[in-house]
């Protein structure tokens, strides 16, 4: 099976550099709809599905592979290894960024920079360091819960029905029939190596310039995680946007654009 | 509304507002969730007043920490990437009682430079019910499944055990067994008298017996583990080798008539010992099953695509109940047939042979005709190195 097919990749834009757009849990490669379009112009885009996910290839879940997120980070090289042209830039949501740590620790050289939308090394709270992560156990177990629920009995895979979007008629059946799409037994098990997962050590080893995008009000990854990033990571910037929720390149796709276009200039990429 | 008023509906000084009339909750909030309005049922459910919700608090805040969970990494961004969303499940906290779980359906629209969300609740507790039997059901019979996927593979485990056994003490039984026929040959040419040689004789057919059963349970352990029983094809002629196999079996079966018919040229491609032990035991069991004081009667053809040995017995017929598990090992007949039965591993062998040559086994049985077991074989397999 090709990496393309597994992934979902789709690649566009012209340019000297490569993006690589990672989405984060509970999405696919739709969520860069409003802030990809504006680097097609100036980087090469790739866009892609984690395995599980959108329009990846499903039959490539492999609960072993994917029982930590060490098995993302080695799909997400391949696809930098057989998408990119010249120096790749990864912009990753959520889950994704601390994929993007694994994979640059584990294949140093592979990003020349990380730019990290609401990303979390560790959603729980650890008490014996004083960590805020936000959630307690309990919290991912009644997650898991709802998902359940959910998922449950309507389908076996996921596609939420569009009931008219007057102010978004582009947004066609297309996108209703792919956005989000998941079987409910590979979400859960996404939710739970995403939400038991602990990376925290693995941010000291990165030494790639990282911007980390912080909502001033997001649930899944509070202010607390962003500066706790910021102080371990050896070449992290902070950047906090006014936003309220995890996925401020849809409701703030402006603010993240030029928080992005300032810190790729500044590391002249 | 079309309905005309009821009589009490003109003393109220203000028209009752319909966003509190629907039968389901209805809310409005701004894009980050904040209730901008809610109407009177909703409130109702959650226990709490208009007053209490609007510009203070948000609709997230009413989740459980599961649901805000969902509603950020799921909903909310499936809302803003397609403007609605429906049917999505979440348990309302309230302020008294337990958590109330709705269905809502979701619109979002873009409101002098920003957003506003138009949601419609629907309280689900009976889907919220059949949710969570289907998911304790779906636990259960995985838990089922899992039982008796480990159980399975225990008895497999102590079958392929059991059968090691067999074969290794089988094996192991032949050295004493040989010493005891050793023996009996030691002492016979020792002159004993009339008793004693009696006494030899009887240990001697014990000890052919014994033989013949240890060699169908090396066969049995041999076809059922590892590779199964394996044919070295050669050139032979059928007919003589059935011939020959009649005279021997002339001897252990004196009572008994044999016939043997042929047709055809006898040259064929087989394994002369196996097909030998075949005959061997089909006779033995048609000797066991058959009518005291009948023949029994051999074919062997030879034609172009096929060759065939058949062993015909007069008697009553098998059990038709029986037929289907007739090659299986441990199968007998009703009756324990005197001597000649063993542990009714003989036609389970029979099969081993038959298949090791690529051919086939067929049972008629009735009581006008008898029982006849027909082993046909193809005159050249395919890949076969002998061809």
């Amino acid at each position: 099976m090709s990496v393309k097919e597994r992934n979902n990749v789709h690649v566009s834009g012209l340019g000297a550099s490569t993006i690589f757009f990672a989405h984060g849990f509970g999405c696919d490669q739709n969520m860069w709809r409003l802030l990809a379009p504006a680097y097609a112009d100036r980087y090469r885009i790739v866009l892609f599905d984690l395995v599980g996910s959108g329009l990846s290839d499903e039959a490539a879940f492999d609960k072993t592979k994917y029982a930590s997120l060490r098995g993302y980070a080695a799909d997400l090289a391949e696809v930098v290894r057989e998408f990119g042209h010249g120096p790749a830039i990864l912009v990753s949501h959520s889950v994704s960024g601390m994929i993007g740590v694994l994979a640059d620790n584990a294949h140093p050289g592979l990003f020349a920079a990380h730019a990290m939308v609401g990303p979390s090394p560790c959603y729980i709270d650890d008490p014996a360091t004083g960590y805020v992560g936000g959630f307690r156990r309990e919290d991912i177990e009644s997650l898991l819960t709802t998902l359940e629920s959910n998922y449950l009995g309507w389908s076996s895979t996921m596609a939420p029905v569009i009931m008219g979007s007057p102010e978004q008629p582009a947004l066609g059946v297309e996108l209703a029939n792919s956005f989000c799409r998941t079987n409910p037994e590979i979400a859960k098990h996404f939710a739970r190596v995403t939400f038991h997962a602990d990376h925290r050590a693995d941010l000291q080893l990165l030494q790639t310039p990282t911007l980390i995008l912080q909502s001033d009000d997001d649930l899944i990854a509070p202010m607390d995680v962003g500066r706790y990033m910021q102080a371990v990571m050896p070449r992290a910037t902070l950047r906090i946007v006014e936003n309220v929720g995890h996925c401020p390149h849809l409701s703030q796709p402006g603010a993240c654009a030029e928080a992005i276009d300032e810190f790729l200039a500044a590391n002249a990429l | 509304m079309t309905l005309p008023d009821p009589p009490s509906a003109h003393k109220a000084t203000t028209t009752p507002d319909p966003f509190d009339e629907v039968p389901c909750g209805l809310v409005r909030t701004d894009g980050r969730g904040t209730f901008l309005r809610v109407n009177r049922l909703f409130c109702e459910w959650v226990g709490r007043e208009p007053a209490e919700l609007v510009g203070l608090r948000r609709l997230q805040d009413l989740f459980t920490m599961g649901g805000r969970i969902f509603h950020q990494t799921h909903w909310m961004p499936l809302l803003q990437m397609q403007g609605s969303i429906s049917e999505v499940k979440i348990d309302l906290l309230c302020a008294q009682g337990p958590d109330i779980p709705v269905v809502m359906n979701a619109v979002r629209r873009e409101r002098e430079g920003g957003f506003v969300h138009e949601i419609a609740l629907f309280v689900a507790r009976d889907r919220d019910r059949y949710e969570r039997e289907l998911i304790g059901a779906q636990k259960r019979l995985q838990l089922l499944v899992d039982t008796e996927k480990k159980l399975s593979e225990e008895a497999l485990d102590r079958a392929a055990y059991a059968e090691q056994l067999v074969g290794i003490v089988s094996h192991d039984l032949r050295n004493p067994l040989s010493a005891i026929q050793l023996g009996v040959v030691a002492l016979a040419r020792s002159k004993p008298n009339e008793q004693q040689q009696r006494i030899l004789d009887r240990i001697s057919r014990s000890a052919n017996r014994t033989n013949r059963l240890i060699a169908d349970l090396l066969d049995f352990t041999q076809a059922r583990l590892g590779s199964g029983l394996v044919a070295h094809r050669l050139p032979m002629d059928l007919h003589a080798m059935v011939a020959e196999a009649i005279d021997e079996l002339g001897t252990v079966f004196p009572q008994r008539q044999f016939r043997h018919v042929t047709s055809g040229a006898g040259e064929v491609l087989g394994d002369l010992d196996r097909l030998t032990q075949l005959i061997g035991n089909l006779v033995a069991n048609a000797a066991a099953y058959g009518e005291p004081g009948t023949p029994i009667m051999l074919s062997s053809e030879v034609e172009a695509g096929h060759f065939a040995i058949s062993v015909h017995n007069i008697g009553r017929p098998i059990p038709a109940e029986l037929l289907p598990r007739l090659f299986q090992p441990l199968v007998r007949g009703e009756e324990h047939a005197g001597e000649a039965s063993s542990v009714g591993l003989g036609l389970y062998i029979v099969d081993a042979i038959v298949k090791s040559h690529g051919g086939s086994m067929a049972v008629s049985s009735s009581a006008e005709f008898g029982t006849a077991f027909t082993a046909r074989f193809p005159r050249a397999a395919a890949g076969d190195p002998a061809r």
